[in-house]
């Protein structure tokens, strides 16, 4: 998301579910939307069914790369290469679309110098892919005259390297002119219902709401005299630092909304030991979840079927949510706990209904400022609707990018924080299943869910396993340099050699102990899809 | 866009080009039906079902493949048209086999949804469970304990092993509801601003003061007796109906918002035409049937010797009526067993029940003398009561003189009537006597003033009301219960009380009564013999549960409550013993809908009598019952991942599928929209083992908790509780599709593992506290952190799960409450 803003000025999906159907070429890389977004994979299914060419990067052998027309295999951690090799080609082939490039982007000379040494040969050897291949792609991607989309996924974003990996796909797009059309663009794919709104609404350490940053003086001055209050104005902690801080002594206490880091963090161990050292932990959830269990302070919320409010789906549209039936025992909707809370700390928050806090929203956040909850009770908008009679922006920078021109931000390969060497020699990367939901809290109280995907299952390729003498269903035992889980294998050529794929819903296999809590130097994401371990058999 | 201009049934219409003429319709609101239409999907093999005529156009044309172009002339609904679906539907019909009614549900008076409550029990849900009873019963909790069980009578589950306790499990979500103080919340519509006085605050009166009010009348209650509850309260003590289950009965009630006026006496403290003149505009008699009538033989009026209703009630208030060691019950009806059985309980040693006939041949349910016969009550049949004497020996009071009765030639119905046998006398030495020999509304005449004296009564002393309109031959005046129909069972004043206040309403709001809901049903046979015993393959024998009871020479002894109640597991292994018989696809079944609207009778035209495939359990999600299918291929179409595999191995006259196969491939996500669009109940979701009958059920629109797809759903809640979840296939950004998360995995909205109170960590443990306590706490140790370490020293974790509302404002506690920028979320996690 922060790295998209600096190339188009904005970090959102540019584009809508509903325009798959009018790619003509769709490039998935990163992301195995059959599991993640089940119902934004059918119509990417469809679209192929119905013509589109499929062009798939990943080390997975997904659903996608089943159907693909070309897929990529490329090694884990090698997108910036990969990426920058297609650059290369289009460049050298003189596929790019130079009108776009002269008219709405800048820095072009930039990427020119950097991805000028990413020859196909130099590609191959990071990512293990020939050069017919890459440059098959880069000619499929770049088909002159063709509407072309890109989706990716965590498998892009999770990486130590993901601001890196997002600001090629911006440029690979760029430079090939597939921006502000419908049937084109580069779509991130939001892996829950509302991080795209949680973002818009400035629950970020680096801005205020409707992402006008820190420095923005006169944003701090129009909400100090709104909320009639002197702001801060210095710079937070992300989410993924604060384990540091509290460990360095700097924080002491920490308002867990809704999240449970105990099982979420990568090296999750190591926010259990910060966890331990806080002064105060207040949790607000629907289950007394693993970091509840640790909280000085456990405020019990209602769920989205108990209230009202608004999501923002990952194609920026903003849709209701309804109440539908009553919170259980003393539960409130979260919206009300902050009001009383904030009222106990001597600042007045008055509203009577999560309406009247969107009208507010409106009022402060520009992309907003045309929605109303009557003009979403039917259909939701997609932002930005910067006025009460703007039908909404399916597809974002028409004709000029958000922040003017675009811009190329060209990056170098790094390889990834951690690689498998002689004591961990293999790579893990953590999935999702389809049946499942993050970490089980939710689906895993559904039978029929259970029975489709009762447990966390390590995809391992029949090779490795031959080599370390598995079967299919064994107990094995995976380590990092961090932790150690147990689990079951499960024999597929899904998984590439040297690659073990573990999904992350399942308390009882807490595969985040082994991750890396190793961060984006942007956006302190975690390298969640790749860290070196070790596996072994347990013998019965 | 061109448009076309036609003429459906009469209305010119202007619609889009390209449409077909049942698009066209639909868009204009006129309804053609359909078996096979899948929105957007033509089907090649089709229902027939869509037909219309078009002008100029030889016989009948699909709807649902031919464009609509300009000038047609269109019907939709002529003769034959509606001639050829009847036979298309009857066609159907043949061969679809299941019930859309459970019988149980058909045999109960109260037509209550009994499958319903019972799998919301195996569900865990009470509370919905009972507000399912109290939808059609507001006495749960006395129902619960003395009603006759017309529903068990019928429940199929014998042709297994035994019925299942069905009544047992009534109580049980009733008792569980109270012991866990539930709040049942039952919706009342909107205030009408009319008054309508209910007289009589037994189950009639009580049921109809609860729908009127349910309606949004002003509903006063006014009661002859010090406290509410007639029959329930002094005809039933306390060993079958305890008090305060009783009162906290009445509450529930009156808790809808009921205006109560005690002690006050039709006829002496107010009138039909005072009532009137207060402005009520309509008036519900439900003064039950509790005068006795009386025992006419020489010598019955003497100090030992009682009425039944009055000896009860003397009981009930705590006065302790002398009845000695020895006692007589004249009379077999349910309220002799219950006077029998006070006896015993008042300590007579000696309670003897006469009777004229034989024992199977006494109106009380058999149930009832087989419990007071073995507390000890004992039985003198074919014997009649001539004569009471004053006792001359010194150990008894009065003498009972009887005569032996045999059944006397059939007459001209086949009755066997008792007569007496010259001669055959017989003494029985007594100290007390009670009579039952039946009750009705009214001794002689109402009292009070002219209405009163013009109430026509029945020949049985009853009010006569008339049975469709509930009411009297006073105009705006209505009746229900004991006092219309005597002495029955209270279920039965609850339905009669029922269709009473359903005609009240549609009189004081001038409009229509609500239709009743149609007979038809489908059935996999009427009586037992009719039931193919293949229906029954494979289900293992269970016997019902026991309930709980006190033995019977030590409940005897006392008026505390007999039957125990069933313990929370007992309910649920009873519950679980449900065959479930009705239709869960009652509420969508598009076949049984279409029947209903031609009028298809299928007993004359045929339906399915013998089960032709098994059931299919083996989907995680979905229940398949090919008995049911009708080959629409819906499912097929609708599926978007090619995961159906519909076929048949041959056909067969009448182009009905003949080895039918249906079911999914390994392509199947389990997205549960062939469910959605199945035109019967051969596809069934797993979970959904609820039907849905006429309990109205909410339609929430909102968005998919889940990914970031944001696909839009539909929760269907009864009550409040989330039944299933569908999606609008015309609906942005999904379009109608859902995973299986999106489908299916909403039921941890409703587990009990959900945090209900705050907690608070003390002595190291997190404890339960006020929402006061943890707020108070919070705040003060985040004033404390701020003091000492300044605002930066606090972070806050926002929640992308959560709404935009609340993600706002925690970024703004944190800023302004707290004032650090220190607040981040998930995105990246």
């Amino acid at each position: 998301m922060a790295s998209l803003a600096l190339s188009f000025g904005s970090g959102a999906m540019t584009n809508s579910i509903a325009d798959i159907k009018e790619s003509d070429v769709i490039m998935v890389i990163g992301s195995n939307a059959d599991t993640s977004h089940p119902t934004i994979g059918l119509r990417i299914h469809q679209a192929k069914k119905n013509g589109s060419k499929l062009l798939v990067i990943d080390p997975r052998r997904t659903g996608f790369a089943d159907e693909a027309d070309l897929w990529l295999q490329s090694n884990p951690g090698s997108d910036v290469a990969l990426l920058n090799g297609m650059v290369h080609v289009i460049l050298e082939e003189e596929l790019w679309d130079k009108k776009f490039v002269e008219e709405r982007t800048e820095n072009l000379e930039e990427l020119q110098i950097v991805t000028a040494k990413y020859t196909p040969a130099y590609v191959e050897k990071i990512t293990g892919i020939a050069e017919e291949q890459l440059r098959a792609a880069a000619r499929l991607y770049a088909s002159p005259g063709k509407k072309c989309a890109i989706f990716y996924g965590m498998g892009l974003a999770h990486h130590a390297t993901g601001t890196d990996n997002v600001k090629s796909v911006a440029n690979l797009a760029m430079l090939c002119g597939k921006l502000g059309v419908a049937g084109g663009g580069v779509n991130p794919l939001r892996g829950q219902n509302n991080v795209q709104g949680a973002c818009d609404m400035g629950a970020l350490y680096t801005t205020l709401p409707g992402y006008s940053g820190l420095e923005n003086n006169e944003a701090f001055d129009r909400y100090e005299k709104l909320w009639d209050v002197k702001l801060p104005r210095r710079k937070g902690k992300a989410a993924t630092e604060v384990w540091d801080a509290i460990l360095a002594g700097e924080i002491k206490g920490i308002y867990v909304f809704g999240e449970d880091p105990v099982l979420a963090d990568p090296n999750a161990l190591h926010a259990v030991a910060a966890l331990e050292k806080l002064d105060f932990l207040i949790v607000q959830d629907i289950f007394l979840t693993e970091t509840a269990k640790m909280a000085d302070i456990v405020f019990p919320a209602a769920c989205y079927a108990e209230k009202d409010g608004t999501f923002t789906c990952t194609e920026r549209r903003v849709q209701r949510v309804r109440k539908a039936v009553e919170p259980p025992g003393e539960a409130k909707p979260d919206w009300q706990i902050f009001c009383e809370l904030s009222h106990r700390m001597g600042y007045d928050m008055p509203y009577a209904k999560p309406e009247d806090i969107f009208n507010e929203i409106s009022l402060l956040v520009p992309q907003y400022a045309g929605i109303s909850y009557e003009r979403i009770d039917k259909v939701g908008l997609q932002w930005p609707v910067p006025t009460a009679d703007h039908p909404g922006t399916p597809v974002l920078h028409i004709g000029k990018f958000t922040k003017g021109l675009g811009l190329f931000i060209p990056e170098d390969y790094t390889s990834p924080a951690e690689m498998p060497d002689a004591d961990y020699p293999m790579i893990l990367t953590t999935i999702r299943e389809t049946a499942q939901y993050n970490f089980g809290s939710m689906t895993r109280k559904t039978p029929e869910i259970e029975v489709l995907c009762p447990e966390a299952l390590a995809e391992i390729n029949p090779q490795d396993a031959a080599r370390l003498g598995i079967n299919d269903l064994d107990t094995i035992e995976v380590s990092s340099r961090r932790g150690t889980v147990q689990l079951r294998a499960r024999l597929t050529d899904r998984s590439q050699l040297g690659t073990i794929a573990i999904p992350y819903h399942f308390a009882e296999v807490p595969v985040n102990n082994l991750t890396l809590n190793s961060l984006d130097r942007l956006s302190r994401s975690p390298q969640y899809k790749i860290c070196a371990i070790k596996v072994s058999k347990i013998e019965a | 866009m061109t448009t076309v201009t036609l003429t459906i049934n009469g209305h010119e219409i202007v619609a889009e080009d390209g449409l077909t003429i049942l698009e066209v319709a639909k868009r204009s609101d006129i309804k053609i039906p359909t078996l096979c239409h899948v929105q957007g999907i033509t089907a090649e093999a089709h229902c027939q079902i869509c037909v219309v005529e078009i002008a100029g156009q030889e016989g009948l044309i699909r709807s649902c493949n031919r464009l609509a172009q300009d000038g047609m002339v269109i019907l939709t609904d002529s003769a034959a048209i509606t001639t050829h679906r009847l036979e298309r539907l009857a066609i159907l019909a043949e061969t679809h086999f299941g019930d859309c009614k459970a019988p149980c549900n058909l045999t109960c008076p109260g037509q209550i949804n009994v499958q319903g409550y019972i799998a919301h029990v195996a569900k865990g849900q009470y509370e919905e469970a009972l507000r399912l009873v109290m939808e059609r019963n507001p006495l749960p909790f006395s129902v619960g304990r003395v009603c006759p069980r017309f529903c068990e009578t019928r429940c199929r589950r014998l042709l297994v092993d035994e019925p299942v306790s069905i009544n047992h499990l009534k109580r049980f979500v009733a008792d569980w509801c109270m012991s866990h103080e539930i709040e049942l919340n039952i919706p009342k519509d909107a205030s009408t601003g009319k008054r309508i006085a209910v007289i009589g605050g037994g189950p009639a009166g009580l049921t109809a003061a609860h729908f009127l009010t349910r309606k949004g009348h002003d509903v006063t209650i006014f009661e002859s007796s010090p406290m509410l509850g007639g029959a329930l309260r002094y005809g039933l003590l306390e060993y079958r109906i305890p008090k305060d289950v009783l009162n906290y009965e009445i509450n529930t009630i009156l808790r809808l918002g009921i205006s109560v006026k005690l002690s006050q006496k039709w006829g002496k403290d107010f009138t039909i035409q005072s009532l009137k003149d207060q402005g009520f505009d309509a008036i519900f008699l439900g003064t039950g049937a509790g005068i006795d009538i009386p025992l006419e033989i020489t010598g019955a009026v003497n100090p030992h010797t009682y009425s039944a209703v009055k000896y009860l009630r003397r009981v009930a208030e705590g006065k302790k009526p002398n009845m000695g060691r020895r006692a007589a019950v004249i009379g077999g009806n349910n309220i002799a067993m219950e006077v029998a059985r006070t006896l015993i309980r008042q300590g007579v040693t000696e309670v003897t029940v006469i009777y004229p006939r034989s024992r199977t041949e006494m109106p009380a349910h058999q149930r009832n003398i087989r419990e007071a016969e073995k507390e000890g009550v004992q039985f003198l049949l074919m014997a009649s009561p001539v004569e009471i004497c004053d006792a001359t020996s010194k150990d008894s009071r009065l003498k009972l003189e009887l005569i032996r009765m045999k059944l006397g030639e059939p007459d001209a119905k086949g009755v066997r009537l008792p007569e007496p046998v010259a001669g055959s006398t017989h003494t029985l030495q007594v100290d007390s006597i009670v009579s039952s020999l039946g009750q009705v509304a009214v001794a002689d005449k109402f009292a009070g003033g002219a209405l009163e004296k013009s109430i026509a009564l029945s020949a049985n002393k009853t009010l006569d009301a008339n049975v469709r309109s509930s009411q009297i031959n006073i105009d705006g005046v209505f009746a229900g219960g004991d006092a219309v129909t005597g002495p029955r069972s209270v279920i039965q004043a609850v339905v009669s009380a029922r269709r009473a206040a359903d005609n009240i309403h549609a009189y004081v709001m001038g409009t229509a009564k609500e239709e009743a809901e149609s007979r038809f049903n489908f059935t996999r046979g009427k009586g037992f013999e009719e039931v193919d015993q293949k229906n029954f393959d494979g289900i293992p024998i269970k016997l019902r549960e026991k309930m709980p009871t006190r033995p019977p020479e030590i409940c005897s002894q006392d008026f505390d409550e007999v039957k125990l109640g069933f313990s929370e597991k007992m309910a649920l292994h009873e519950a679980e013993r449900c065959l479930s018989c009705g239709c869960t696809a009652f509420d969508r079944c598009d076949l049984k809908e279409l029947a209903i609207s031609h009028n298809l009778n299928i007993n004359k035209t045929g339906m399915g009598t013998t089960p032709v495939y098994a059931m299919d359990y083996s989907h995680p999600a979905i229940i398949v019952d090919k008995n049911k299918c009708i080959f629409c291929r819906r499912c097929e179409r609708a599926c978007e991942y090619d995961a159906v595999e519909l076929g048949a191995a041959s056909f067969d006259d009448k182009g009905r599928p003949v080895g039918l196969i249906l079911g999914f491939n390994d392509k199947c996500v389990s997205c549960g929209k062939c469910v959605d669009n199945c035109s019967t109940g051969a596809l069934n979701k797993k979970a959904q083992t609820i039907p849905i009958q006429s309990e109205p059920v909410k339609e929430v629109r909102t968005t998919c908790p889940y990914c970031g797809a944001g696909c839009q759903i539909i929760l269907r809640v009864k009550g409040d509780t989330i039944m299933e979840v569908t999606a609008d296939a015309e609906q942005a950004p999904n379009y109608g599709a859902l995973c299986v998360k999106g489908r299916f995995g909403h039921d941890f909205i409703q587990h009990k593992d959900r945090l209900t109170k705050p907690l608070i960590r003390k002595n190291g443990m997190l404890v339960e506290t006020s929402w006061d306590e943890a707020l108070d706490y919070t705040a003060k140790k985040l004033f404390e952190l701020k003091a000492m370490y300044g605002p930066d020293s606090i972070a806050g974790f926002s929640c992308a799960r959560a709404t935009n509302e609340e993600n706002f404002l925690m970024q703004k506690f944190m800023r302004t409450s707290i004032g650090t920028n220190n607040i981040d979320h998930c995105a990246r996690l």
